[in-house]
């Protein structure tokens, strides 16, 4: 236990002292206050006219300015909180094959299982806790835009859908991992996250995005939206396959890879 | 002898390409070992299978009497290493650098830090970032991290590499000091074959995946071969004597060259000769093959 601390707190010090960590946050403030943005304008329709392609983009995404609208756009959002969350995975691994660090991690007392597992934590970790900033400050914003509609209730319900998905956006992650330590770097990575984009996309389409990982988080993120929805058990179970095999093969590649680089 | 590194028909093979070749290594504890190879002879694959950072295609590795085997298994508390150059986490200063390892290792010794910090010379450099670093010094945080944690075996690849001279004699000094006064045994690589010459009690030569000589510090003084060198004003007539009197002369640059026992033991009695055939030396000196020679000379290479 103490040999996974030790390595937690070399994890949580290498993202403290990167800039990664500020652009997570930059990143994770901006998605609300889009949001914030966009029922401003949808408050004031004169405006919103005024301000040509935005107003224009605004009211074809939210339509108006209510609480339900601007959670339905926050849940949205998650989606780009799925691709904050997969670049933060790929820095996490492939940070040590581009700064050539892993080797001074294979030849340790502390088992490399551990370093794998203390980097899935820092990540569950860092994500949630965006995912809370993002939630918690769209609050924020949502009340001194001082839009309609709002309850308890539907507070509730909008934090639920958008931690569900922000958590089967975490259990997505290992992959990221994986492939940012079979490609030694950054770049295999950035392929995987735009290939799973892609795909998830033209899948959902196709109407099969149902039993595709990748697709489920959007499928949830539509519960938050005027028409609702349901979401079946085989999705959740699909995302859960896809994040035990990547754990899987995350911690097998660690253990027995070659590290010839 | 008591082994700190012993492999037995250590071969990897990338595809057709054989990196290392039936490697058979024994180094004993307390040792110096100067592993010796061109570029691309198999060095750092070998070391990077005495840390178990690679699998051997064939045979085994055994460091410190415990085997490496797969998922990093190995003593890797008591051995320090550094392979290829030096890295690092370069938004880390050298100190949160080094205190990253001290935890990693399980070194419960908070001082530790501070100690190699000043070991090596970083002192002054101990809250700066390592990526502001300059190549010395890296190579010196590098030096640090393998020694922080006082280990029993030293692996090192290329250890003077960036450092200036007076960087190269310190770290010199220091692993001398660390294997004769506290018994540690070094492993390392190295492309400065003066220093192998003069650090290593052991020296192995890789050329092309293969192990293909290995000496003690004693049989490489003895190994090398020693010439007698002659110059002189005419050395056509300074040969033609020579040859006269039954040596094999060969031709060096601007001189001649002996390598017979006779002339090589006996400078003055061809110096004699030379004289009496009316060619007296200009300069008569017995020269010894340096390390740097003999290495080449073994491995095929241009001297």
């Amino acid at each position: 236990m103490n040999a996974f601390f030790a390595a937690l707190w070399a994890e949580a010090l290498k993202a403290y002292r990167s800039r990664v960590i500020g652009l997570s946050v930059a990143v994770a403030t901006i998605l609300p206050l889009v949001d914030g943005m966009f029922m401003l304008i949808l408050k004031n329709p004169d405006r919103a006219k005024q301000m040509g392609l935005i107003g224009a983009k605004a009211q074809l995404v939210a339509g108006t300015a209510t609480w339900p609208n601007f959670y339905y756009v926050l849940v949205m959002t998650g989606i780009a909180a799925a691709i904050l969350f997969d670049f933060l995975a790929m820095w996490t691994f492939g940070r040590e094959f581009s700064d050539h660090t892993v080797k001074e991690l294979l030849a340790l007392p502390t088992p490399r299982g551990t370093i794998v597992a203390a980097k899935f934590v820092l990540l569950a970790v860092w994500t949630q806790a965006l995912a809370l900033w993002i939630f918690g400050l769209g609050l924020v914003i949502g009340n001194a835009v001082d839009i309609p509609g709002g309850s308890a209730h539907l507070n509730l319900i909008s934090f639920g859908i958008f931690m569900s998905v922000a958590f089967l956006n975490l259990l997505l992650v290992p992959w990221v991992g994986y492939i940012a330590s079979l490609g030694r770097g950054y770049l295999p990575s950035m392929s995987w996250i735009i290939f799973t984009l892609a795909s998830a996309q033209l899948l959902q389409v196709m109407g099969w995005g149902e039993w595709y990982p990748w697709a489920v988080p959007a499928l949830v993120a539509t519960i938050a939206g005027p028409q609702g929805g349901s979401i079946g058990v085989h999705s959740l179970v699909v995302v859960l396959v896809a994040c035990v095999t990547g754990l899987a093969a995350t911690f097998a590649w660690w253990r027995s890879a070659d590290q010839a680089r | 002898m008591e082994l700190a590194i012993e492999t037995h028909g250590l071969s990897k093979n990338y595809g057709p390409v054989h990196a290392v070749d039936s490697i058979d290594l024994r180094v004993g504890r307390g040792e110096i070992y100067g592993f010796l190879g061109l570029n691309g002879a198999g060095k750092t694959t070998t070391i990077r299978a005495l840390l178990g950072m690679i699998r051997p295609s064939v045979g085994s590795v055994r460091v410190l009497g415990q085997a490496v085997g797969p998922n990093g298994r190995g003593p890797w508390r008591n051995v320090g290493h550094m392979v290829e150059r030096p890295s690092a986490y370069p938004e880390l200063s050298v100190r949160e650098n080094l205190e990253v390892a001290r935890r990693l290792h399980g070194l419960s010794d908070r001082d530790a830090v501070s100690r190699v910090i000043e070991r090596l010379g970083l002192t002054h450099d101990a809250d700066r970032k390592a990526g502001a670093l300059s190549t010395g010094n890296l190579q010196r945080l590098g030096l640090a991290r393998a020694l922080l944690h006082e280990p029993e075996l030293v692996i090192l690849d290329e250890p003077a590499s960036g450092l200036d001279p007076a960087g190269v004699v310190e770290i010199r000094e220091l692993l001398a000091g660390l294997a004769r006064g506290k018994g540690v045994t070094v492993f390392m690589s190295s492309h400065i074959l003066t220093e192998v010459d003069r650090l290593a009690t052991r020296i192995g030569i890789i050329h092309k995946g293969r192990l293909i000589e290995e000496l003690e510090a004693k049989q490489m003084e003895e190994l090398r071969s020693r010439r007698l060198e002659i110059q002189a004003r005419d050395l056509e007539a300074a040969q033609r004597a020579l040859v006269q009197a039954g040596f094999a002369v060969k031709d060096g640059e601007n001189a001649l060259l002996l390598n017979e026992e006779r002339a090589i033991d006996a400078p003055d009695e061809v110096a004699t000769l030379l004289v009496n055939a009316g060619s007296p030396p200009t300069r008569l000196v017995v020269e010894q093959e340096d390390l740097e020679a003999y290495f080449l000379r073994l491995t095929g290479g241009k001297s």
